[in-house]
């Protein structure tokens, strides 16, 4: 057989097949397959759009039903150790601190300060151990005067050439005497400010016009120092001036020196800010059922901060003295403001924290603020709610300043 | 796509719809199954009629690979008296549908390939040993005697 016979014996086997008509069955099928395909696509988008409907219905139930299950979703971003608030006075969330007496046991924020601050043994003169930058102030009672001691970021102390007065019969020690850059000092003196430049050693004194002046701020450019008095106030520059300023400017008094602070100012139920003007005008108001107002008013990034004492709080019902807590107020409308109540209502020891024990000191960083309770310096998170100890204070007044947190 | 048989449609199908169906009769061994391949090829080519460049191998893909898918090995011309069905059906479906293209169709073994997706070697391969067996089995001797 050859390649050439195949053919016709193939041929001849297809001989008796039918003559197919396919063309007309074919695209009637093709039309069939068509409109399958088409419905089968309609069908799936309309399932799609279904679902989806059905799955916004279903989020937007579980919100309103929730009622809180968004505001809960911060949970998730909440720092390691977070503390729930003990409840809300005047709308604000107030956590407890420790009681009285349990400060030994808190954790410890670890500064140079140590784990108990007292005098030191071994203290330098500041014209032969400059400093960088200041981090605690204290003085030292010689004889009827007093003279500053300052701690340097490297745990050294320097004692500065100068005799400070006592003011009103107190310590002429201002919680807020360091400056925001750290290299300069600030005291209240009577008729007058000293300043003592921790970086050159050197001591300038700015004579005003009268008044027992007991309290100094900085404003933020370190350039300038509010010093107050009961009822008079002014704003005396320390540094480089505008062109043609006035080196010492009347600004608004208060009838608490301390209560004159910049750049904010927390008194009279508002929290002010301070203008160039010398004059501050009111950023929001502060619905707290406050007596009297403790020691200086504190200023972080979007936070101001001051001590209070209250009356009489349902929500913190005081055993011996009277509610006092730490008001952190935000800035900003999208964060909340917050309460540290130092009095523990189980508290029923000899521990009374009474009015006057306590006071800000300022601020270890943007979100961890420092007090002075009774003889400790405490640091509250305002993120966690936490209190930690920063250290024991064996020392009277003290000043902290920015160098703190290193 | 029309409601009505396009006349173009139509035109090509008819041109070509018997000699397809007795190749594909010879492919699968099976005339129902011959005919049912054709028709689903067709109906393809009529969903895509408008954009197929060449609706001639569009339709023999559609009709020819099928036979050489593994599920799709159903016993060729079973129950056969006539010798020349019985040796087809003695052959592979890759074997009977390279032989089949190859002497029917009278495509060349590199046309053949491009159309079962196969080397032309293959392609070679399957033809050679396809026509010896055909000659075996229809009693024409060893088929290294042929011309």
């Amino acid at each position: 057989m050859r390649r050439e016979d195949v053919p016709p014996l193939l041929f001849q086997v297809t001989d008796d097949l039918p003559e197919p008509d396919l063309a007309d069955v074919a695209w009637a099928g093709g039309l069939r397959v068509r409109r399958r395909r088409r419905r089968t696509v309609l069908i799936s988008v309309v399932l799609v759009l279904v679902a989806l409907l059905v799955t916004s219905i279903l989020i937007e139930m579980g919100q309103s039903d929730g009622g809180g299950k968004a505001d809960a979703l911060p949970l998730d971003h909440q720092p390691t150790g977070y503390i729930a608030p003990a409840g809300q006075i005047a709308g604000i969330d107030y956590w407890l601190a420790p009681p009285a007496g349990s400060e030994r046991f808190l954790d410890r924020l670890d500064t140079v300060l140590g784990d108990r601050l007292a005098l030191p043994d071994k203290v330098n003169r500041l014209a032969d151990h400059k400093l960088d930058k200041v981090v605690a102030v204290v003085l030292v009672k010689n004889g009827d005067g007093y003279q500053p001691l300052l701690l340097g970021g490297d745990a050294s102390w320097s004692q500065a050439d100068v005799s400070l007065l006592p003011v009103g019969g107190a310590s002429p020690l201002s919680p807020g005497a360091i400056s925001p850059d750290g290299r300069t000092v600030a005291f209240p003196q009577p008729g007058q400010l000293v300043t003592v430049n921790a970086s050159t050693a050197k001591v300038d004194d700015y004579s005003l016009p009268g008044g027992d002046f007991r309290s100094v701020s900085w404003l933020q450019d370190a350039q300038r120092v509010l010093v107050s008095a009961p009822g008079v106030a002014y704003r005396v520059v320390v540094g480089e001036g505008r062109n043609g300023e006035q080196p010492v400017v009347r600004i608004n008094g208060a009838k608490d020196p301390e209560a004159i602070t910049a750049p904010y100012r927390i008194d009279s139920g508002a929290v002010t800010r301070y203008l160039d003007t010398g004059r501050w005008t009111e950023d929001s108001m502060l619905p707290l059922p406050v007596q009297s107002w403790v020691g200086q008013t504190f200023s972080s990034v979007g936070t101001v901060a001051r001590l209070f004492v209250a009356g009489k709080l349902p929500q913190v019902p005081a055993m011996v003295s009277q509610p006092q807590g730490v008001a952190a107020i935000s800035t900003y409308r999208s964060v909340p403001s917050r309460l540290l109540m130092l009095d523990d209502p189980l508290t029923g020891s000899g521990d009374v924290r009474d009015p006057g024990c306590c006071a800000v000191l300022g601020w270890y960083d943007e979100q961890n603020l420092l007090l002075q309770v009774r003889g400790w310096v405490l640091a509250w998170d305002l993120d966690s709610g936490n209190v930690r100890r920063v250290t024991e204070l064996a020392v009277g007044e003290l000043a902290l300043g920015p160098g703190l947190s290193g | 796509m029309r409601d009505t048989v396009d006349p173009d449609f139509a035109s090509f199908v008819d041109a070509r719809q018997g000699r397809w169906l007795r190749t594909a009769y010879l492919v699968y061994g099976d005339l129902e199954r011959a005919e049912r391949a054709l028709l689903r090829a067709f109906t393809q080519l009529s969903l895509h009629w408008v954009r197929v460049d060449d609706p001639d191998a569009f339709v023999q893909r559609l009709l020819y690979l099928p036979a050489l898918k593994p599920w799709n090995r159903a016993k060729a011309f079973p129950d056969e008296d006539d010798q020349v069905k019985h040796a087809l059906g003695e052959l592979t479906p890759a074997q009977r549908a390279v032989f089949v293209l190859l002497h029917v169709e009278e495509l060349t073994e590199f046309e053949v390939a491009d159309l079962l997706g196969m080397s032309q070697t293959a392609v070679h391969g399957h033809g050679l040993s396809a026509f010896g067996l055909f000659r075996t089995a229809l009693g024409a001797g060893d088929w290294r005697d042929a011309k």
